[in-house]
């Protein structure tokens, strides 16, 4: 190829990439701009999978890394109580990739209905964020409701509500538990026995086999006691 | 432009020059590699080319080659004006060292030049086993060029230079390092292709072995031509050693060594 | 045509014969075990975490493989001289350059596609990935290390410098993933010149802020439209990468 060939070929290749790209950017998924990931000890490690185009994987690693916090395992906030820094770890996942459904709704579901927690300010900004990004999941606007009716002190709807996601495949097994306790607490034990034995019975909840365990045969004797008071 | 008279000719310098320019640091330094060459060498001859390291014997024969293109003046190749891709498929190179992949095995190497040299599918695999086998390696056909040994290498070399039967076949140094046997085959050979038409330029600066093949020889010194020859000259009054001496000048910064 | 597959025929062999290439693969599979074991701790999303841990494993050594071997392509064999006795052959410059890269583009290609049956095995074992989409996210990589192994190849014959050359692919790579970023301060610059440079440079630079199928692909709203742009781009910019590569290389003296 003479060099002028070669140029004037290569001009032609890269209009084509011009004019390709102008629906390919058009048509790709926008993702949240670096600059909203959450200024927390981790940030290198975000950005650095942001920068090499890998967000889905470094969503994952901080999901792992919010499961390891919420279980007590993760030492980099000083000082740290409790769930304190949840909602940030939670949005390290979702402003990596907004997709990432469970990792809101599992913060929620700890800010808005975890024992000792009790955050539901900080949880219906959550959802409201998963919301805006991603309006076509349904389980954000039904967590939204139940927050609302918490509030209220509704909790008959908001109990029918939450049950009404429990086999969506998007709900986390913690909120599973959660709803088992909720039941527990309104005296509900054959529907929380019911919970904890489905749980058992699935290994996407795996995880909480362990509780489930511990859970069953306390709620079969509460159950037991409660039937021999009635006679 | 080449002329009717290059259709006669297989090499023509015209005048050709070659400088280097290396610029380093905002200085730009300039290498004379040839100067204003006029050669002609004729088709069926066989012509030696001699010089001294640096005398621009390499830079000649890349310029035939198409890996040079000349600063001033042309080159022509079998009738055509160099660089020519097409003319390419008529030449066959024997470079001074074998510069070949050694991952491949001979026959993978081989295949490769025929398929480049254009020889058709049909008879491709047949020549690259004869040719091996005419060069002494074909025992060796299968095994890695990493294996074989310089021999054998220069050898595989010389095999991708002639398996397309080329008109013109150049030869850069080759007999340096070679036993006196492996000497006597290449002679053989230069010979043989000679007696089969073939035009040879063979470069060295082993004049003992340039005496014994060549037809003409040119000498070059400091990119120059300095003198051009006959058989019947060197074999008359001026003996090639003397008329190579006298005709050379050192431009490779090395003095004599004094008898005193 | 022949003569182009001669040139990919023998890099192809030269490239997989190479140590190299099997310890790229080999590391690979180790990485894709790793992924399968950190898995495990992601609970519910097991799946997910091995879909998108074996995928950047199975990109990142493609593109570490295509830089590595396209960087040394022609320089290597430049400095041992088979270019030499490749050039003297009725071969035209631009068909060794082609077969050379295209040639490499199969070896690294080979290898992933290796890691990702592999991958895809593991993650099917798992209950995972049983539509289309695999392979969508598979192609991006690959379509992704097809335009860093043009870029590298132009690259190290315009600098010729091996090390340069890498550096700068590896800065192109990740300049490349912030061309949204770009574009976005452009639009939003007050200055004319920074504006248009801003705007050049995210053009000439890859645009894998937009061509990242595995970032994208739980959302599950890739269509068809932008997988066809996509593949018209990574054709268009290799094409580019690689005539440039023949302007340089056609003034090149051995």
């Amino acid at each position: 190829m003479r060099p002028t060939r070669a140029l004037a070929a290569a001009a032609c290749a890269a209009a084509l990439a011009l004019a390709a790209d102008v629906p390919m950017s058009a048509l790709a998924r926008s993702f949240p701009p670096l600059s909203e990931l959450p200024r927390t000890p981790l940030i290198f490690q975000d950005v650095a999978f942001a920068s090499a185009g890998l967000r889905a994987a470094g969503a994952d690693l901080a999901w792992v890394q919010m499961l390891q916090y919420a279980a007590d395992g993760l030492d980099v906030f000083p000082g740290d109580s409790g769930y304190d820094h949840i909602k940030e770890l939670s949005q390290r996942v979702t402003r990596l990739d907004p997709s990432f459904h469970r990792a809101y709704l599992y913060a929620a579901g700890i800010l808005g209905w975890f024992h000792g927690v009790d955050r539901p300010n900080e949880a219906l900004d959550i959802l409201l964020e998963a919301r805006r990004l991603d309006p076509g999941q349904k389980l954000y606007g039904l967590y939204i409701a139940g927050l609302a009716y918490k509030k209220k002190g509704d909790s008959e709807r908001m109990v029918a509500l939450l049950d009404s996601a429990y086999d969506d495949p998007q709900t986390s097994s913690i909120m599973r538990t959660i709803l088992a306790n909720i039941h527990q607490e309104r005296g509900e034990y054959d529907k929380a026995l019911a919970i904890w034995e489905d749980i058992l019975e699935h290994d996407r909840d795996k995880t909480e086999h362990g509780r489930a365990r511990v859970q069953i045969p306390k709620l079969e004797k509460l159950i037991r006691e409660r039937a021999s008071k009635r006679q | 432009m080449p002329g009717p008279a290059d259709a006669a000719s297989a090499v023509v310098f015209r005048g050709a020059g070659k400088v280097y320019r290396r610029s380093h640091l905002g200085r730009v330094t300039e290498t004379v590699g040839l100067a204003g060459l006029n050669l002609e060498i004729r088709r069926g001859e066989v012509f030696g080319l001699l010089g001294l390291n640096g005398s621009g014997k390499t830079t000649a024969i890349k310029l035939l080659m198409g890996l040079h293109l000349p600063t001033t003046g042309d080159v022509s190749v079998l009738g055509r004006r160099v660089p020519d891709v097409e003319v390419l498929a008529r030449i066959g190179y024997a470079p001074e060292a074998a510069y070949l992949n050694r991952a491949l095995t001979g026959r993978e190497n081989l295949r490769l030049f025929a398929t480049l040299s254009r020889i058709p599918g049909a008879e491709r695999e047949a020549r690259v086993a004869r040719m091996m086998d005419r060069v002494g390696l074909g025992h060796a056909i299968d095994k890695r060029l990493a294996e074989y040994s310089k021999g054998m290498l220069q050898r595989a070399s010389l095999a991708q230079a002639l398996i397309h039967d080329p008109e013109l076949v150049i030869m850069d140094e080759p007999i340096t390092g070679l036993d006196p046997l492996a000497i006597k085959e290449v002679r053989a050979l230069i010979l043989w292709l000679k007696g089969k038409g073939k035009t040879v330029l063979f470069a060295s600066h082993d004049i003992s072995e340039v005496e014994k093949v060549c037809d003409r020889i040119a000498i070059l010194s400091g990119g120059r031509l300095a003198r051009a020859m006959t058989q019947d000259e060197w074999r008359g009054k001026d003996s090639l050693e003397a008329a190579f001496a006298s005709s050379v000048t050192r431009t490779d910064g090395v003095g004599e060594i004094r008898l005193d | 045509m022949e003569t182009i597959k001669a040139v990919f025929d023998y890099t192809l062999r030269e490239h997989i014969r190479h140590k190299v290439w099997l310890s790229g693969a080999l590391f690979g599979l180790v990485l894709l075990t790793g992924g399968l074991v950190a898995s495990a701790l992601a609970q519910e999303e097991r799946v997910r975490m091995l879909l998108d841990l074996g995928l950047a494993a199975i990109e990142t050594i493609g593109l570490v493989s295509v830089v590595f071997l396209t960087v040394h392509l022609i320089l290597q064999e430049i400095e041992s001289r088979a270019v030499f006795l490749i050039l003297t052959h009725p071969i035209r410059r631009s068909h060794y350059l082609l077969g050379r890269f295209l040639g490499t583009l199969a070896a690294v290609g080979a290898g992933m596609a290796a890691m990702g049956l592999v991958h895809w095995a593991l993650v099917r074992l798992l209950g995972g990935a049983g539509d289309g989409s695999y392979l969508l996210a598979w192609s991006c990589s690959f379509g992704k290390v097809a335009v860093m192994g043009a870029l590298s190849l132009l690259l190290s014959l315009t600098l010729t410098s091996e090390a340069a050359a890498m550096a700068f692919a590896v800065f192109l790579w990740v300049l490349g993933h912030f061309t949204a970023e770009m574009r976005f301060l452009a639009e939003r610059s007050g200055n004319p010149l920074t504006r248009a440079a801003l705007t050049a440079i995210s053009h000439a630079v890859p645009d894998f802020a937009h061509f990242n199928a595995r970032d994208a692909w739980h959302a599950g709203d890739l269509s068809v439209g932008w997988a066809a742009a996509a593949a018209l781009y990574v054709l268009g910019y290799c094409a580019a990468c690689l005539a440039l590569s023949v302007q340089v290389f056609e003034q090149k003296e051995f």
